[in-house]
This record gives structure tokens, C-alpha cells and sequence, in this order.
């Protein structure tokens, strides 16, 4: 380096410079740009991405809950310039318009029951549909989003991974969503017990709105759903027998909020495959790197990715426990088990954090 | 029970497959390599489009994810950089699913997952498009350990058997090269990373071809799995195609 440039002070340049700035090389070359990031520096430190974060560095979530009026709950979720807006509206289903649903079976409270339970209840909300989740790109979020269009596939991929989330987890509680009635005296035999009856459901529309997408949006969609519903309080809803119908209560203090199942949190990574004969020195070293919480720029360079949902609400945090509720990994083969298994500790560690973020009060 | 494969029946598309396993049906095309529209031209690569057409009724969300996963894999299977400024579309019907598909508990996706990238992967041989590496893929279905039949890997199940196991606690699908990469994972439920590694290692002993090991093949036997190896399998449709288009030249 030192003899380019006492070569170039030499015998001056005339023309143009053959260096150009940082922002045309990104534009120009993305892929050897971020390679020379990754590979440049000095040994004694971690190699630096372009956002000058580390490999293994999330941005810190920034989360703001209860920012829309008229919604039940409602959050704003910040992942560095990547920000979504999650709003949760619930709406009355009545009892009769949903189809053949009587058997309404109040839970048993066993503990080796609690599987099929849970099987049972994932099954009514997916084919009720209470929890309609819809993904929304404003204008100008993204420059590969193009207004005036029908849903991106990008869009529609988003969607149903947010939805089949949603139903895998069980993250809400039906018994949260039922509207029940227990009648003052039992129709069939006076003196036992009465039964609750079901008389609806309530709906939640959970809309998310990206404001603007730098990379990453499965991550920050989910944590605005995540906090947005432990923001959420749901009125106290009751049969009216007189009126024959659902009325609400206006009494904030008669409310109840959702009591979620556990806390799973996402992790995004993006697996870097650098060029290999780019370099010519054919030094057998580090050529793959996973970058955590890739921003836009890094996921147009990355073709692999990978995300791990984990959940580690009940304290543990080994190999052992089932803490994983979903792995996804697609668009290349350098992520194998071991690797996987690097990116699962990553995970629990970003779990943390995010719980710290959800639970903080503003 | 191997799968089943037809390939090269449709005439007026560059390659077809017909795939038949375990009751799914999938019916798939290839157009490639073809002119591109300008808005999708990459000036050093292909471009791939996988269109997803469900059993019944038109294309929904679901469909769209799908076809993600398919283009991120296929997209690292063809050497797109051989042909670039082109467009490679794969177009995959789904012609029957099994009756109880819907009832399993796993995510009708899953289920269909690893059927379309076999699929697409034999319209793509049909079609002679350039590819790096061969792919296969296995779902397994690891029941909830509350039943009587725990801690049994199910793999590659039928639909009924995922229905009689009932309350299915994790599924995993996972594709390979054929260097034995792992090209693909989507796994649903809950589960440990001890459970998903045991998965994972099965599904490579299902997917890849095994060099000279015995491994768990033996217990495979026990169960009359013997030479379900998927790779052998993709190895033998490629050599009877390959015989049938060299029957002219091996006829003496």
C-alpha cells in the first residue's frame, strides 16, 4: 500500500482518480464491498460490517406501546430504521354466525390433557380465523415496494409466516377470546349447577404497518404483534338476556387484558458467502460469515437466511429444553447443525433482550 | 413405498414431471432458459419464477410462501450465472392431496413441502436446465411424548399416519444436496435443539447417500425401510431417463 503511494506521489495522476468514496463501491460492487468490510480489519479486532456493527450484533429494539387511540393495544417497534406499527382491534363474532361450533367444553384444568388441549384450541382459532393478522408496506417504506400494486409476494410471505406463528405458538388464549353466559338457574335441572353458555367471540384484527423497512421486517412485524397484544385490553363483554344480544361494558376497570402463552421472540440472520477466489492470497481462512439482523442492504447481498423463534419463558436455557418453536432456513447450504447450533445460543441471548424491551414500562 | 416419477410427458414445455407419493400428486413444468420482461432482467444471473397452483382454487398467501421457499432453493441449485439475461420458470400444479391432509395437525405447508421440491427438481432434469447440485427432501414428524407411541421419529409419514399419531408436537422438513448440505429447514412446534439435531441427522440418512456406512440403516431394515434412500432414488429416475434417451444409440 505504502509503495502505490509513493508511486502515485512520484509521477502525478492525471484524469480521474481510480479510488472512488465508500457509497459508489456499495452501489457499484455491493458484494466486494462487504466482503472488504468483514475482511479488512485488524486481527485484534471483530470484523466490522458496513453498519459498522459487529457479526453478531442486533440493533436495540425500541419499543412505544399504546400510541393509537382507537385501538385496543397498540405498539410502535424500532429496529434501527427499520419501524412498524402494530394495532390490535378486537370485534364481537356472534355465536350464531359461526358455523357448528356448540360443543363448547370448559377446560379441565389436567395437566397430561394440557397437549390435546392446547391441540384442540390452536385448531378452533385457526378454523374461526378469530386472529386475522394483515401485513401493510406504506408508500415509500421500501424502494422495492412499488404503491398502487396488489400485495407483494414479499408481503404475502410475510403474512403467512406471522399467521402460522401466531396459530404454532398459541400465543393468545381462547378462553381470552370467549364470551360466555352462565344463566341464573339450570333449564334442565333446577337445582344443579348452571352451565356457561358460549355466545361469541371476540376478533382480533392485528394489523401491522411498516413505516419504513430496512432489513429485517419478520423480526420487527413480530415484536410489534408480541407487545401490541400485551398492551391490548379487551372490554368486559356480557349476554344481555332482556335485549337478547353482546353488550360492552364502558368501564375501562371491568376490562381485562390478554394473558399470552409465553414469549417467543424471532432472530434473523443473513449468511454472508464470501467470494473465495476473490481473494488470492489462498490463505485457508473464515470466508462465511452470519451477520445477526441484516438491514436492507445486507439481505440484497446475503442469499441465505435463517430464523429461529425461541421461547424461553420458563427459565431454561439448554440444549435439552424445548425452547424452539420454529426454525426456518433457506437459499443455501453453509448453515449446518453445528453452525445452527452457534445461531440458537445467539438466539437465547437475543430473547433476552427483547423480553427486557417488552417488559420495560415507558 | 419410493415415490413415484413420469418425467418429459408434456410436450410443449421445455421439461415435465409427474410426481405421485404417499397421495400427493404434483404435476410440474419447466420453461428454460427464455426471454425475460425487461423489469426482471438481472444482467448476471437468471432469473426463476416458481408459480405454486393449489389443488383447489386459486392462489392465496399460503401459495406465495411456498413459492419463496422454493425460489431461495432453487435459486442456489441452478447455476443461474450460466444463463444469465434468461428466465426460468417452473410451474407446479398440485393434482390431489390425500384426504386427511387437512386434519393432521401439522401445517398443510410442510406436508406439501418436500413433494414440490422433488418435483421441481425432476422438471428441472427433464429440462436440462444447468444445476449445481441435486437436492431431496423429508418431512419428519416427532409425536407428543404424552402418547403411547413416544419418542418415535416419524419420517416421511403418510398423512394417516400423522392422523393416528395425533397431536404431533414438532415437524421438520429438511432438504439436502447432493453433497449432503443442508439446503433447506423449516421445523414447526416445540422442540429442543437435541431433538432437531436427532431429526436432522435421520433426514440426511433418509436424503443422502451414505459412503460405505452402516449407521442407522440397519434399524431401517427392521422396519422394511430397506433402500428408501431418496438419492438412490433420484439416481435411478436420472438413469432410466437417460437410458431411454440413449436407446438409439445403446441399440446394437
Amino acid at each position: 500500500m505504502a509503495a502505490t503511494t509513493a508511486a502515485a506521489h512520484q509521477q502525478p495522476v492525471h484524469g480521474p482518480a481510480l479510488t472512488f468514496p465508500r457509497p459508489i463501491f456499495a452501489a457499484v460492487a455491493p458484494h466486494p464491498f462487504l466482503q472488504a468490510h468483514l475482511s479488512a480489519s485488524q486481527p485484534s479486532k471483530a470484523p466490522l460490517r458496513a453498519n459498522s456493527r459487529t457479526a453478531h450484533e442486533f440493533r436495540r429494539v425500541g419499543i412505544n406501546t399504546g400510541s393509537l387511540t382507537h385501538c385496543n393495544g397498540s405498539a410502535v417497534v424500532r429496529l434501527g430504521n427499520t419501524s412498524a406499527v402494530c394495532g390490535v382491534r378486537a370485534e364481537i363474532l356472534h355465536e350464531e354466525h359461526v358455523q357448528g361450533t356448540a360443543d363448547f367444553a370448559p377446560s379441565t384444568g389436567n395437566e397430561a390433557e394440557e397437549d390435546l388441549e392446547r391441540e384442540r384450541e390452536r385448531e378452533e382459532i385457526e378454523s374461526l380465523r378469530v386472529l386475522v393478522p394483515n401485513v401493510e408496506l406504506s408508500t415509500g417504506s421500501t424502494p422495492q415496494h412499488i404503491p398502487g400494486n396488489a400485495p407483494s409476494s414479499f408481503a404475502q410471505t410475510l403474512i403467512t409466516r406471522v399467521r402460522s406463528l401466531l396459530l404454532s405458538t398459541s400465543l393468545v388464549r381462547l378462553s381470552d377470546l370467549r364470551i360466555l353466559y352462565t344463566p341464573p338457574s339450570n333449564p334442565d335441572d333446577p337445582d344443579a349447577e348452571p352451565e356457561p353458555q358460549l355466545k361469541g367471540y371476540w376478533v382480533l384484527y392485528i394489523d401491522i404497518f411498516y413505516i419504513s423497512i430496512d432489513g429485517n421486517a419478520f423480526d420487527a412485524a413480530w415484536i410489534a404483534i408480541l407487545a401490541a397484544l400485551k398492551n391490548s385490553v379487551i372490554p368486559h363483554a356480557f349476554w344481555d338476556e332482556d335485549l337478547e344480544t353482546i353488550l360492552c361494558s364502558d368501564d375501562p376497570s371491568e376490562a381485562h387484558p390478554l394473558t399470552l402463552r409465553g414469549l417467543p421472540v424471532p432472530s434473523t440472520f443473513a449468511v454472508f458467502e464470501g467470494k473465495r477466489d476473490w481473494n488470492e492470497s489462498g490463505e485457508d481462512e473464515e470466508a462465511d460469515w452470519v451477520l445477526s439482523d441484516p438491514d436492507a442492504f445486507e439481505e440484497s447481498v446475503c442469499r441465505e437466511s435463517v430464523c429461529v423463534v425461541v421461547d424461553c419463558t420458563g427459565g431454561n436455557k439448554g440444549t435439552k429444553d424445548g425452547i424452539l418453536k420454529r426454525l426456518e432456513k433457506s437459499g443455501g447450504g453453509v448453515v449446518d447443525r453445528d453452525v445452527m447450533k452457534g445461531l440458537v445460543k445467539r438466539a437465547v441471548d437475543r430473547w433476552q433482550e427483547v423480553e427486557t424491551a417488552t417488559n420495560a414500562k415507558p | 413405498m419410493a415415490p413415484e416419477a413420469v418425467l418429459s410427458h408434456l410436450h410443449r414445455a421445455d421439461g415435465s414431471a409427474t410426481y405421485t407419493h404417499n397421495g400427493y400428486c404434483i404435476i410440474g413444468a419447466v420453461n428454460g432458459p427464455i426471454e425475460v420482461l425487461r423489469r426482471d432482467e438481472m444482467p448476471e444471473e437468471a432469473t426463476v419464477e416458481v408459480n405454486v397452483r393449489p389443488a383447489v382454487g386459486v392462489g392465496s398467501p399460503k401459495e406465495r410462501h411456498l413459492e419463496t421457499l422454493l425460489h431461495n432453493t432453487l435459486r442456489s441449485v441452478i447455476l443461474t450465472r450460466s444463463i444469465p439475461r434468461t428466465l426460468v420458470q417452473i410451474t407446479l400444479q398440485v393434482r390431489s392431496l390425500p384426504d386427511e391432509d387437512s386434519s393432521t395437525g401439522v401445517s398443510p405447508s410442510l406436508t406439501l413441502l418436500p413433494h414440490l421440491l422433488h418435483t421441481a427438481l425432476l422438471a428441472l432434469l427433464s429440462a436440462s436446465i444447468p444445476l449445481s447440485t441435486t437436492l431431496t427432501a423429508v418431512l419428519i414428524a416427532l409425536p407428543s411424548t404424552n402418547t403411547p407411541t413416544a419418542s418415535t421419529q416419524l419420517l416421511s409419514p403418510t398423512a394417516i399416519e400423522l392422523l393416528r399419531a395425533k397431536s404431533i408436537r414438532s415437524a421438520h422438513v429438511f432438504a439436502f444436496s447432493g453433497e449432503g448440505k443442508m439446503l433447506l429447514n423449516e421445523s414447526d412446534g416445540t422442540f429442543s435443539y437435541e431433538e432437531w439435531e436427532e431429526a436432522a441427522e435421520a433426514a440426511a440418512e433418509v436424503c443422502c447417500k451414505e459412503d460405505g456406512g452402516v449407521g442407522l440403516a440397519e434399524g431401517m431394515e427392521v422396519d422394511g425401510r430397506e433402500g428408501e434412500n431418496l438419492d438412490d432414488w433420484l439416481r435411478s429416475v436420472v438413469r432410466t431417463k437417460v437410458d431411454h434417451e440413449q436407446r438409439w444409440k445403446s441399440a446394437k
